[in-house]
């Protein structure tokens, strides 16, 4: 039986800056199953945004092939991919990346509204997915009017809004102090153990790194390890 | 992303962005106000040409001395005569080389189209009401056709007829406001010196006095009896071109003239209407012309208002792309932004530009044509909203296709 979510095969992404080139990656392999909870670690520079790029399909590789749900991403079209994209995959940021000029719920509903779900169920999604996260009392808020944890959280709903089955969180804490860092991981770390989904985190604080079952380990574009801390123990 | 809610996030965009939206919509409001206000203008104008000059028919012709058709637009026109030559040869000159004669009339008689002749004289005089004394223009006509060539209608009073001898027609700005109080029927008014009673008022608003033209031979100095200023017919409807033909060759023939040294003119209202309106269409398709460059300009400050947004978004844009927005709803959104600025220019734009045209009337009432008011038609509204729409589509364009092509990855590195 084919678990795999994800896969990456040999590749390679290549930044050209003028007449210089900047390989980011230098052929990454690695399979992601589905329900996994991984988590990307290496120095700044090592290529895990550029990685985090490809697996969540906003960017191509330069050679090689990601397979997401056993479809090559460079084959789909732009709109398959990004239909693709907002179904499958939901992306946190280290920025939080909340449309300022909407509210909380509004943010929620954004990507149902690109899917084009029934207006009423989304509605009802996205009060119940802040609901989930702690902010019931706050779903007319704006992002400026909410803390940086707060924000979170309501990136945290936003990305479970079309019930993807990946979650991807770019240092997720990055920019919270450690006691709200911790809150949202924890949240994370529920959704992953309750509901299934795939967890995938990057990170360079280790400690995060630790909650994970498997911690893959960047350098300078390559992969020089994947330790296994735990099993499938749930 | 469905239409319905583009347009909610599109019109969230206009809103939040109050400014700056409201900066760029001006543009468009200024543009379309001016072709509005030209449009209704122009349509009133060509509307008040049409009322006053189409209720002469297409049956009166004038034949005046000179070759000048000036001459006879301003005396349709019901103001003061001018004795309209070619530039260079002073009036005085064209009077003493080329008059109309009773000879004329003969040989307009024998023309079977022709129904009825009215020879006319001109001039000014001076005239006296209750003390008060002023200039205005006097002209002497067949009473016995004059009633019927007319396009003059009585208001008050009655109209002259075959045995009236010391009794004038007057014009009805004259009647109302002339002397500063009103001139009634059987009122008795001094011109050059002698007394007439005024049995008719006209309801045109000209200061035109009619009298008989045994009479004007009598006031007028320098006029010589069975000489005119002019001479109006009124010949069967259809025949217009034929009867101008007509009247010209024979007068050449019998004044012994050519087609070079032509020394009289023949012009109908209807070409008049003609030339007038052409003059007014083209005078208002080049003003026209002038506001359609600023609405112009104002789409190129559409144009640029969303390129600058599309810059301030692109990060947004990013966000949207990796929740899963499709080019074409990105490209969407943006292009509705742009139309509804165009849309709301517009609708502001009429609005200012029927109150404008509104205003017009009273600022250049001094203008004949200016008195008949302006003309705002349903269809130059929904002409103008169309245009601005779709001058906003076509201003957002460039920006919204720009901001749908932008690259998930690079959209979201932008800060
Ligand atoms: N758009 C780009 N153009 C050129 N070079 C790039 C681009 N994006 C990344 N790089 C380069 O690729 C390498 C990997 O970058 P990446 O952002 O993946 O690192 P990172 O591991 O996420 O670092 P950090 O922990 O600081 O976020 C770096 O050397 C970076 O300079
Ligand atoms: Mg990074």
């Amino acid at each position: 039986m084919d678990r795999s979510v994800l896969k990456f095969e040999d590749v390679w992404k290549i930044y050209g800056m003028g007449e210089i080139e900047v390989p980011a990656l230098k052929g990454v392999s690695v399979q992601i199953n589905q329900g996994d909870f991984i988590a990307i670690i290496g120095a700044s520079g090592s290529g895990k945004s550029t990685m985090m790029n490809l697996i969540g399909c906003l960017d191509t590789p330069s050679k090689g092939s990601v397979y997401l749900k056993s479809k090559n991403i460079s084959k789909l079209g732009e709109s398959d991919l990004a239909a693709f994209r907002g179904k499958t995959i939901g992306f946190i940021f280290q920025q939080y990346n909340l449309i300022p000029s909407m509210t909380a719920l509004e943010n929620v509903l954004l990507p149902m509204e690109f899917l084009e779900y029934n207006s009423e169920e989304s509605l009802s999604r996205a009060n119940q997915l802040l609901r989930t996260v702690g902010l019931a009392d706050k779903i007319n808020n704006r992002p400026g009017q909410l803390s940086g944890g707060q924000q979170q959280r309501v990136a945290i709903a936003r990305s479970l809004a079309c019930d993807p089955e990946i979650i991807l969180a770019d240092e997720p804490t990055g920019s919270l102090d450690s006691v709200t860092g911790k809150e949202v991981l924890q949240i994370l770390i529920k959704l992953w153990k309750e509901q299934g989904k795939t967890l995938i985190i990057v990170t360079h604080d280790i400690n995060i790194a630790k909650n994970a079952e498997t911690i893959i380990e960047l350098k300078d574009g390559q992969i020089t390890s994947i330790s296994k801390l735990r099993g499938k123990s749930k | 992303m469905k239409p319905g809610k583009c347009f909610k996030h599109a019109f969230a965009m206009v809103l939040h962005s109050k400014l700056r939206s409201w900066l760029t919509i001006i543009g468009i409001v200024i543009g379309v106000a001016a072709v509005v206000a030209i449009v209704s203008i122009g349509e009133g104008m060509q509307r008040s040409l049409n009322e006053r000059l189409g209720g002469l028919g297409a049956d009166i012709i004038t034949i005046s001395p000179g070759f000048s058709k000036g001459s006879n637009m301003v005396a349709l026109r019901g103001g003061v005569h001018m004795h309209g030559t070619e530039g260079g040869s002073g009036p005085q000159a064209t009077e003493n080389e080329a008059v109309l004669t009773r000879s004329d009339v003969q040989v307009l008689r024998g023309i079977p189209d022709i129904l009825q002749i009215d020879p006319n004289i001109r001039g000014n005089v001076e005239v006296s009401y209750l003390g008060k004394t002023g200039t205005v223009s006097i002209t002497g006509v067949d009473q016995r056709v004059w009633p019927r060539i007319t396009t003059s209608k009585v208001k008050e009073g009655r109209t002259l007829d075959p045995t009236d001898q010391n009794v004038i027609v007057i014009g009805g700005r004259l009647a109302s406001s002339y002397f500063g109080q009103p001139i009634g029927i059987n009122k008795i008014i001094t011109i050059e010196g002698s007394a007439y009673r005024v049995v008719g008022i006209l309801e045109d608003q000209s200061n035109q006095i009619y009298i008989p033209i045994m009479m004007a031979y009598q006031i007028l100095e320098g006029k010589k009896t069975d000489q005119y200023d002019s001479i109006s017919v009124k010949i069967r409807e259809d025949r217009l071109d034929e009867t101008i033909a007509e009247i010209e060759s024979r007068l050449m023939t019998s004044r012994h003239l050519t087609e070079k040294n032509k020394d009289f003119s023949v012009t109908s209202s209807k070409q008049l209407q003609q030339t007038m309106s052409e003059t007014l269409n083209s005078m208002s398709a080049f003003l026209i012309a002038i506001a359609a460059v600023s609405l112009i300009v104002g789409a190129v400050g559409i144009a640029n208002t969303m390129f600058t947004s599309v810059l301030e978004k692109t990060k947004q844009i990013g966000i949207m792309k990796a929740i899963g927005a499709r080019n074409r709803d990105i490209m969407l959104i943006f292009l509705t932004n742009s139309a509804l600025i165009g849309l709301v220019g517009g609708v502001l734009g009429v609005i200012a530009g029927i109150m404008l045209s509104s205003a017009m009337p009273a600022l250049m009432g001094s203008l004949p044509l200016g008195r008949g008011g302006t003309a705002i038609s349903m269809s130059s509204v929904i002409m103008a909203l169309s245009v601005s729409i779709t001058v906003g589509i076509a201003a957002g364009l460039i920006p919204a296709y720009q901001a749908s092509r932008l690259k998930p990855v690079d959209a979201l590195r932008y800060e």
